[in-house]
Formats: C-alpha cells, structure tokens, sequence
C-alpha cells in the first residue's frame, strides 16, 4: 500500500492535477454513450464535435493573423466529395471518406497559394466570395450535386469485429465515436503543431506580421500549411456532417456558417489552439439548440447574440471562454496554498 | 510523467471499449411496448416546419389554426382504431428551411418528443426527412415536388426504398391545374413561370410536358434565391409575350414582381403565386393598393369551390376553427390556406388507422393504398401503381383566388387530374 | 443594348448600395473596422419608418429624418458601450457579428416576421412612353444625390469634416493637433448608421419590410466597397454604381449566373489589385 502510494509521490501533483481535470471531460465523453443512448443527445454531441473540428480549423489559420470567412466551404467540398464518390461513382464508403479531407485539403492548398498572399480584411472577402462561388457551384451543377434538393449520403457500411456489429444506421453511437474520434485526431495534430517550432512561428506571425518577416520567416509557407491543415480536417468534418445528416446541400455551407464558426472560434477563446475552439463550439451549439426550444419567435437569435457580446466584453484580451480555466486554478491554489503554477500560458493547450 | 500518459491511455482504451460495447448492445434493443391506458391513447405527430429566419412567417402562419383543429378533432370523438378511441396531438420544431435542419427536426419529433408520424411536411428538405423517418418506421406525409420524381422519370425518388412516404399534397398537379384555372380566367394568354433556382429540377420537366400536352403557352425564367430585384426577369417575361407571371411559391419573390412590374408600367400583366393569401391587407400594403388588385394565389376557402365536392362536416369543421381564431385573437380572420394541409394530411392518416384497425405503420400503408378517404380538399380514391409506383399521392383541386380591392376572392378552379 | 427599364433599375440599386457603401466606408475609415451589422441598421430603418408612417402617423419625410436620429443614437450606444469596451480590430468585427442576431432577433420579436410595406407613400408612375418609373424609385435616387452633396459639403467644408478626414488620415497626429479622436469616431459611427438607415428608409416603400431584409444589401454594399476600394469615398461611389449596372445588366442576359459572375470578377479584383480601383495602401 505504502509502496503504492510512494510511487504517486514522486509525481508533481501541481503539475498534473490541472491535467487530470482536464482529462476527465474526455473519458466523460468517451463514456457518454455508456450512460446515455438518447438521440437528442448524442445528436447535439455530435454536431457540436463537427462544428468543434471547423473552429480548430479557423483557430489555427487565425494563429497564422488570417481571418478566413470560407471554412464552411471546406466543408461543403469535403461532404460533397465524401458523397459523390460514394453514391454517384459508387466507390466504397471509406475510401471516399478518407479523399474527402484530402481533396478538401488539396483545394485549400491550391486556394491558399494563390490567395493567402492578400491579407487582412481583403482576405476575408476573398474567401467569403470563395464560399459563396462553392455554394452556387454546389447549386447549379444538377447532373452531379443534385442542386439544392440535396445528395443523399450512402450510410458507411456495417463493420464486423469478432463479437462488435456496428451498424451506422442502428443509431448514432458509432458516428459518435467517429466525430469523437475525428475532434481528437484533430487536437492532437494541433497541439503537437503548437508545440513544436511551427507553433511559435505561428504566434510570432500573428503578434506581428512585419517583425515575422523580417526575423526570416517565410509568411507564405507557414500560411499555407495553416490553411492546408485546416483544409484538411474540415473536410473530413463536412463528411462526417454529410454522413450523420444523410443529406447534403449547398444551403447549409454558406457565408453565415462561415460566422458561426467564427463566433465558436473566438468565443472559446483563441490563446488556446485545441481546448478553446471545442469549448466554444459546444458551447455556442448547445445554447443555440436550447434556445430554439423557447417559445417565443426570434428570441433565440436575440439571446444567441447577447451571449456572444458579452462574452466577448467581460473576457476580453482575446481569451474567450478558456481564459475562465487558469483563473479557476489560479483561485484553487491562491486558496490551497499561495503557490503559482509554473508553466501557467501553457496549460490551456 | 510517463505513467500519467500510460493511465489516460488505459482510461480512454477502457472507455471506448465500454461505449462500443454499450452501443453493440444498444443495437440488440428492442422497444418497449406501448403502455394500454383507459382513456383515450394520445397519437403524435410532429412536423418540422421554419419558425426562424426568412422563411418563419410560412411556418408560423398556421400555427394557431392547426391547433384549434386538433382541439375540435378530439373533441368531436377523436379517431377510433378498434374499440381504442384514440386523441391527436401536434407538434412543431424548426427546420431552419434546409434538408438538414428538417432531418435534425425529424430526429427530434421522432426521438424526443416520440411522434409515430411526420405530417404535412411542405419544406424541400423531403430526401432528407425521409431518410431519418423511414428506418425508424415513421409515416412521413408531405408534398410531391422536385423530390418525389421518380427515378424512372429523370428525378431521385426510390419508392421501393422509402416505402413510407405519403404524398398527400401532389405540387405538380397542384401547379398544373393551377395553370389550367388560369387558362380558364384568361384564356389566351402566355404564362410566365417564375421560380428560384432551388426549385430547378426534374419536376418541371413533368409540368412542362403536361402543359404541352394541354396546349397551354409558358416562359420560364430563373432567378436567384432571396433576390428582391427583378426587373430584368420581367422585362424578359414581357419580352417573351407572357400575359400573366406565376410564382411557383415564393411569396416575397411574387411581393416584389407584382409591385415592380407595376412601376415598370407594365399594368396588363397579371401576377400571382402557388401559395395560399395570407391576408389581402398585407398585398395592399407591400404590393401597393393599385398594384394588388388582380393578383392571383391559391385559394383554400373550400366552402366556395365549384367543381370539387367536400364533406359538409369537414368544411363546418373548417369554418368553425376560423371563427374561433378570429374570436381569440380578436380580428376578422382571412387566412385559409392552413386548410389544405395538416387538416387533410391528419383525416387521411386517422382514417387509414381506423379502416386498418391498428396504428402499425405497415398496416397504415396498406389500408392507405387503394383506400378512399374524405379530406378537406375532396374525396379521393388512390391506387398507388397509377402514380408513381408503390407511394400514395392524394389530390388537390387547383382553386385560385384573387385579389379585389381588399378582399381575397374565388377566381377559378380546375379539378385534379392524376398525372400519367 | 439592354432597355431603358434595366439601365433605370441599376441606377436605383447603385443608389442604395451607395448609400449603404458610404456609411460603411466612413466607419472603416476612422475606426478600421468592418461593421458587419451594417445591414442591420438598414432593416431598423426601414423597421422604424414603418412604424413611425403607420402608426404614429408621422408624414413619411419627417419620419425618415426622425429614424435617421434614432439609428444614429443607437450606433452610438452600441459604439459606446460594446464596441469601445472590446479591445482589437478581431473581436471588435466579431461583437457586430454577433449584433447581427441580436437585431435581427429584436426585431423579429418586436416587428414580427410577416412582410409589411409602405407601397402605398408616395403611389403612381412617371410615364416615359414605352416603360414608366415610378415616383418611389425617383424618390431613391434623388435622396442618394442629395446625400451625397451633403456629405461632400459636410466633409469638405465643415470643422467636423475636418477633423473627420484628419482623425482617418493620422489619429495620433490629429489628436496632437486637439481633434478629440474618440468623439469624431462616435459622430462617425453616427453618421455612418444614420445613412444606413436612410437607405433603409428610402428603400422601405419598393421593397417589403422584414428583420431579414438587411443581409442582401449588406453584402452588396461590401462587395462595393472593395471593388471602389476599401477606406475610399469616392471608391464607395463609383464601387457602388460599378455594382449595380453591372448586376442589372448581367442579371438581364445571363439571368442567374449574374451572382457567380459578380463574385468571381470581386475575386480576381482583390488578388490583382487588393486596394481596389481607388483605394489607398493596406491600413
């Protein structure tokens, strides 16, 4: 017992005790489908998991001092790919689920090269234009898309492993362990791509652009590979969305999913690469789903609004929503005792 | 450091085989049986319908209408499947107007508030709805449109893989003899057919063969969606001759025609939509009191239709819950358009469910095809294998009305003909 | 050659989206942010006039003067205690995104979202032989040339005006100079709402009235401003007009396709010539 418990001393509680908080929504989220097998549920997990890979999306391209308004149109050419492929030429489920984040990605790629030399505001009109020429496209080429009535999606196909059917169409769970999946895949890139030399890089692009420059980092390079990234894994995020919805439409990846993602994206609070896009998009999600519950028209939007305005003045200095985490552990150990947490601006990734 | 690594990962290992172990079972599952009550057994349905953004006013307009309905229908007996008196309840969910949205609204109907049946479903989100409710065997009763073409026709409907879905409004010969009511009132005339490009598709190639075929002259002009200027498709319509422009449903769309062909002079020409009037005061307003005059929607006033025969019950019924909304809400109520849909969506399903003596979907689909049933728009009789193969369409009349200083008045009518 | 109708309907849209344009760019200019509930204040005004001519029975020209106050004070207000008290150009565009479902949802609650109209101020056609113009859109488009002269006369020949083009050209330095730079931002965003407003209220008796009919505008005044190039004046102008023929004609001989046209050539614009045709360098 004692030698048991010697061994856990050698541990830095200080250290990890944030860690392992911070652990515990995983494993609650690994374990939701124990507790619950609801729909309603696991549905508004779901879509908050997707929307949570498009804000990282965003997330990242804005460590790059980018402001792009077209993820959304990512998502619409990863779920468009993932679908076409899959129902109009027919190939199998998961090799079309696995180009869509690939094209997605090539597309970003080819996008980026050509656009990301504009900056500033002038890039965010470009790729709110970007979306909006997806989204026409998506409207107009009937033969393929089926235009605004929607693509209807070939469920993935069941996958036996010894005892375990899973059936995608029984219900939600699997798609839930794939946007599970998917979020921490994602996170875990990110937080490896912050870690590393890139990550500063990134930051030291956005916190000044010139000095960057003239420090001899190449702006171009590390932009695109942001945006490549992102490109990817927001892809992959519109084919699970197309899947999990069945349907796919041109109306849904417009301008103003571009602003939701956004809003997700800086509500949660962008000094975080990984936590604050997912907190701020499961957040902004679910209060959205709630508020459209109330019976009274319109006063969702309203609420929605007010939400996000004051978030954004009683937290600001552009920390979101995740700022709320070092100042509760800041308030835990000034209590415990006076200690301060080393490594505090790190934590939060 | 390490072990802290090896821990989580035994956690989340653990955790994921519990939850695939959980969801395996969760397959396995069945549903439990419905519990036997003494008084009457309550009947869900649940529509997703926009009650936020652009398109809300078409989603709320009929709100207090169908629950008045409902309130009359269960207490007038509610409907009676055996000797179990069964009661109605309706219930409505935003779909935002996109298929998503209608298949997110659908999950929760179904799922969370337990409806056994999707009824009057008049969005374009169909494919999608259809895919949530039919592998959780909901009956879906919606409109035909773009979606509902089969695919021996050019369009995407598979009845054999959607086999509960009800076509209890059929929009394309709705819109047909639509047009042939408009013939009748002006004969002669070209009709312009105006529609965004979401409602491009199979479905028109339907409508245009069949006008073909009954000699009827048309102009097709598309314009994008949400667009509040058309003055260049008017000047094409009037280039190309049309005599009258028909909306295809757009309401605001029609607004902004029929006012700025006004301005543009071009007086002679009449508009209209292939929607209901919601109240002709709004037309005088927006439209401008001149401009309104003559404009031409559908018209669901089924005590003034001609040529169709309707169950005097049924229109009393209907005239009462008008008189009741008008008495709540304490102004003269003019709107009749709530008529042609949930009310006959829900006869036609609680009358399948009586003749087939059981709330089963299966049993419901089967009463239903070949079945004769009383709703508010007429009587019918369908057998599937005439329409579009094993799903039921049901008709409406085409009936119009128009706009005559600030009433909404009976224009003309032409009866349902089933399409080939 | 299109007819003459089509050449009278672009000059009415190049009007709005002046208008529209010309506040947006002016609010750029001296706050360096995109007001992206731009379109918002446009629906208000169109909202307010409404009510102000059919409730309160207020003659259309006074109501409209009356809205442009109302809108300007609430610019103001949303200047003073949202805007100010959010720190960077981000948060700041995200606080007026946010504004744009908080009033689209204020008005949905309070105004309902039924189309209303006004069509019936100012009725009847001008009639020009083969086609008329209506007294309404004559109404736009003289109330857009007045504005104009009145911002050129109010810009170039006032103190306020002054301190206005100093405060866009050189805050720092024209604070040196006593120009209370947070209070001409203030009148800046008041004016800048005001002329949205007005737009709104010009447009209210062509178009029905509804919280969602800001957003088409809004977006067309962007893509404005970024052809004329952004933090320009006279690029909103020239921007707007550009727009406007361009969709009319465009929409005429290609119908639909006008749209994919309108941002591709936005697209390219920006990548050949990111300052637009008059802009001035990156702010």
């Amino acid at each position: 017992m004692n030698v048991w418990l010697n061994r856990f001393r050698t541990f830095d509680w200080r250290n990890t005790w944030p860690k392992v908080v911070a652990a515990v929504p995983v494993i609650i989220f690994l374990l939701i489908p124990v507790f619950t097998q609801g729909e309603i549920v696991l549905n508004m997990l779901i879509l908050s998991g997707i929307w949570a890979v498009a804000a990282l999306g965003f997330t990242l391209i804005l460590r790059t001092g980018q402001f792009s308004l077209g993820q959304a149109a990512f998502m619409a050419i990863g779920g468009y790919t993932s679908a076409i492929l899959s129902v109009v030429l027919g190939w199998p489920w998961w090799v079309a689920f696995l180009l869509s984040g690939i094209v997605s990605g090539i597309v970003a790629m080819g996008i980026g090269a050509v656009v990301l030399r504009v900056g500033g505001i002038y890039f965010s009109i470009i790729t709110l234009s970007l979306t909006e020429v997806i989204r026409i496209i998506a409207q107009q080429w009937e033969p393929v898309t089926h235009g605004s009535r929607g693509l209807i999606a070939n469920p993935p196909p069941n996958i036996d492993l010894g005892p375990l059917h899973i059936n995608f169409m029984a219900n939600s769970i699997p798609f839930y362990y794939l946007t599970l999946l998917l979020v921490i895949i994602t996170g875990l890139v990110f937080w490896r791509v912050g870690k590393t030399r890139m990550g500063g890089t990134f930051f030291a692009m956005a916190a000044n652009q010139t000095l960057a420059e003239h420090e001899g980092i190449h702006l171009m390079k590390y932009r695109v590979i942001a945006f490549t990234l992102a490109g990817v894994f927001t892809g992959f995020a519109g084919a699970i969305y197309a899947n999990y919805l069945t349907v796919i439409s041109p109306l849904i990846f417009g301008l103003w999913q571009s602003i939701q993602i956004m809003m997700m994206s800086i509500v949660g609070g962008m000094s975080s690469l990984v936590a604050g896009p997912i907190i701020g998009s499961t957040v902004l999600y679910v209060l959205g789903i709630q508020l459209a519950q109330l019976p009274i028209y319109g006063i969702s939007q309203l609420l929605y609004g007010a939400v996000v305005v004051l978030v954004l003045i009683f937290l600001p200095k552009g920390t979101g929503l995740i700022d709320l985490w070092p100042r509760i552990w800041r308030k835990i150990y000034k209590e415990v005792e006076d200690y301060e947490i080393p490594g505090e601006a790190r934590q939060e990734d | 450091m390490r072990k802290w690594h090896g821990i989580t990962a035994v956690l989340v290992i653990l955790a994921t085989v519990l939850g695939l172990v959980a969801s395996a079972c969760a397959g396995g599952g069945e549903k439990a049986a419905p519990p036997v009550a003494t008084g009457p057994v309550i009947y869900k349905m649940g529509c997703p319908t926009p009650l936020s953004g652009p398109a809300a006013p078409w989603g709320q307009a009929g709100h207090d209408f169908y629950q008045k309905w409902i309130e009359l229908f269960n207490q007038a007996g509610g409907f009676k499947v055996g000797d179990t008196t069964y009661n109605v309840t309706y219930t409505e969910v935003d779909d935002e107007n996109t298929p998503e949205g209608g298949a997110a609204a659908a999950k929760q109907l179904i799922f969370g508030d337990g409806c056994q049946a999707i009824v009057a479903y008049w969005s374009w989100g169909m494919p999608a709805v259809q895919a949530v409710t039919t592998p959780a065997k909901v009956l879906l009763l919606t409109r035909t449109g773009n979606e509902a073409v089969p695919q021996s026709e050019g369009g995407i409907y598979d009845p054999q893989k959607y086999p509960y879905t009800v076509f209890a409004n059929p929009s394309h010969e709705q819109i047909i003899s639509d047009f042939k009511a408009i013939a009748k009132a002006y004969p002669g005339r070209i009709i312009g057919i105006e529609d965004s490009t979401l409602g491009k598709g199979a479905g028109w190639d339907v409508v245009d063969k069949t006008l073909d075929a009954a000699g009827i002259k048309y102009h097709h002009e598309w314009y994008t969606p949400a667009a509040t200027d058309y003055t260049p498709y008017i000047t094409k319509f009037k280039e190309a001759g049309c005599g009258v422009i028909y909306n295809a449903g757009d309401i605001g769309a029609a607004f902004d025609t029929a006012k700025q062909r006004w301005d543009m002079g071009y007086k002679d020409i009449i508009c209209g939509v292939a929607g209901p009037c919601v109240d002709p005061a709004v037309y005088n307003e927006v439209v401008g009191y001149d401009a309104s005059q003559g404009f031409i929607d559908q018209y669901f006033g089924i005590w003034d239709y001609k040529e169709t025969k309707i169950d005097p019950a049924i229109m009393a019924m209907a005239k009462q819950v008008n008189d009741d909304v008008a008495k709540d809400t304490g102004a003269p109520v003019v709107y009749t358009g709530w008529i042609g849909w949930m009310p006959s969506h829900m006869l036609i399903l609680t009358q399948a469910m009586t003749k087939a003596g059981s709330t089963d979907p299966d049993a419901i689909m089967k009463a239903i095809q070949g079945g004769t049933f009383s709703t508010t728009t007429g009587t019918y009789t369908m057998s599937g294998a005439k329409t579009y193969g094993s799903p039921i369409v049901f008709g409406t009349p085409g009936a119009l009305s128009q706009i005559k200083g600030d009433k909404e008045v009976y224009l003309s009518e032409s009866p349902w003909t089933p399409l080939p | 050659m299109p007819p003459a109708g089509i050449w009278i309907d672009a000059l009415v849209q190049s009007s709005t989206y002046i208008t529209m344009a010309f506040g947006m760019v002016l609010v750029f200019s001296i706050l360096g942010i995109l007001n992206w509930a731009h379109g918002q204040y446009y629906m208000l005004g169109a909202v307010v006039v409404f009510y102000g001519v059919t409730a309160a029975g207020v003659p259309f020209p006074i109501s409209m003067l009356i809205t442009g106050l109302i809108i300007a004070g609430l610019g103001m207000l949303v200047k003073k205690v949202l805007i100010d008290r959010v720190s960077g150009d981000l948060y700041v565009g995200a606080v007026t995104l946010a504004l744009i479902f908080f009033l689209e949802g204020l008005a949905s609650m309070l105004f309902g979202m039924q189309d209303k109209g006004l069509a019936n101020v100012m009725p009847g056609n001008m009639d020009l032989g083969s086609f008329s113009v209506s007294y309404q859109k004559i109404a736009v488009v003289s109330f857009t040339l007045v504005v104009m002269i009145a911002m050129y006369i109010v810009l170039n020949r006032t103190k306020v005006g002054l301190s206005i083009r100093a405060a866009a050209q050189e805050p720092r330095a024209a604070s040196l100079y006593g120009v209370r730079v947070d209070r001409v931002s203030l009148i800046v965003m008041g004016i800048g709402c005001a002329l949205a407003a007005w737009a709104g209220c010009i447009m209210a008796p062509v178009y029905a009235i509804n919280p969602f009919i800001g957003r088409i505008p809004m977006i067309f005044s962007l893509l404005a401003i970024v052809i004329g190039g952004l933090g320009s004046l006279s690029g909103a102008i020239i921007g707007g007009l550009i727009l406007g023929f361009l969709n009319s004609v465009m929409t005429y001989y290609i119908s639909y396709y006008s749209e994919v046209v309108l941002f591709v050539l936005v697209i390219i614009l920006l990548l050949v010539r990111p300052q637009g045709l008059f802009g001035a360098a990156l702010k």
